[in-house]
């Protein structure tokens, strides 16, 4: 019986494609689906923004009445009701000149996990110790 | 005026912006970050290579952007105005 750490990394800004949105997806079904990669095994995702995928984060987001699709926001929520460990590159915040409260939590659906702003050598650590790192 | 360029991706376009002589840029999509984001505290240089330059509002909003913190220099059109720009203002139109 092992855990197998999963590096779930978004790198690309929402909606003009699927693709980050399904990042966040994948990384709250490993969390909520008990999805066995082998007999025993448990599974830990971690999910992370780095790049341009941190522009796809803030809050106020009004993707259902553009676009008629649940925002990335209520995504990133939902990862966070089901406590999975989000992490965002704050050097990448910074560079881009975006303030951590801009950034939404998910205290009103009542999650205690919060986004965590950790520096890039943090989320190059989640993917040295994880077995597979997915990009998004 | 001749031309117009939309431009729906945040990177990728300024190469290939520079090349072109556009009158008006509109930003669209993922586009309309060229309006807010000061990448190193520098906007972005996207915004100097027309004299107009619009972002479309459902876009804007769609990503939670704020009018408040928008480039000065940008102008804000909803659906209905983009389609006068392309019908009205521009005699080619290039997408990027």
């Amino acid at each position: 019986m092992a855990d197998v750490k999963l590096a779930i990394v978004v790198q690309k800004p929402q909606y003009k494609g699927e693709t980050s949105r399904l990042g966040i997806t994948h990384a709250i079904s490993y969390q909520t689906v008990e999805i066995l990669l082998e007999d025993g095994d448990t599974v830990t995702p971690k999910l992370c923004f780095i790049g341009e995928g941190v522009l796809g984060l803030e809050k106020g987001q009004k993707a259902m009445e553009a676009y008629g699709v649940t925002s990335s926001e209520t995504h990133l929520k939902n990862a966070l009701l089901v406590d999975l460990d989000v992490f965002i590159c704050k050097d990448d915040l910074d560079r881009f000149g975006i303030s951590t409260d801009r950034l939404p939590d998910a205290e009103d659906m009542g999650a205690d996990k919060k986004l965590q702003f950790v520096p890039y050598s943090e989320i190059q650590k989640i993917i040295d110790e994880a077995r597979h790192v997915l990009f998004f | 005026m001749k031309m117009g360029v939309f431009v729906s991706d945040y990177k990728m376009a300024g190469d290939t912006l520079q090349r072109l002589k556009a009158d008006g840029i509109v930003l669209v999509l993922n586009g309309v970050y060229h309006a807010f984001i000061k990448e190193g505290g520098k906007p972005s240089p996207v915004l100097d290579r027309a004299s107009n330059i619009y972002a479309l509002s459902e876009d804007i909003e769609t990503r939670g952007l704020s009018a408040g913190s928008i480039d000065s220099r940008v102008k804000v059109v909803n659906y209905n105005g983009l389609v006068d720009l392309i019908f009205s203002d521009y005699e080619k139109l290039a997408w990027l």
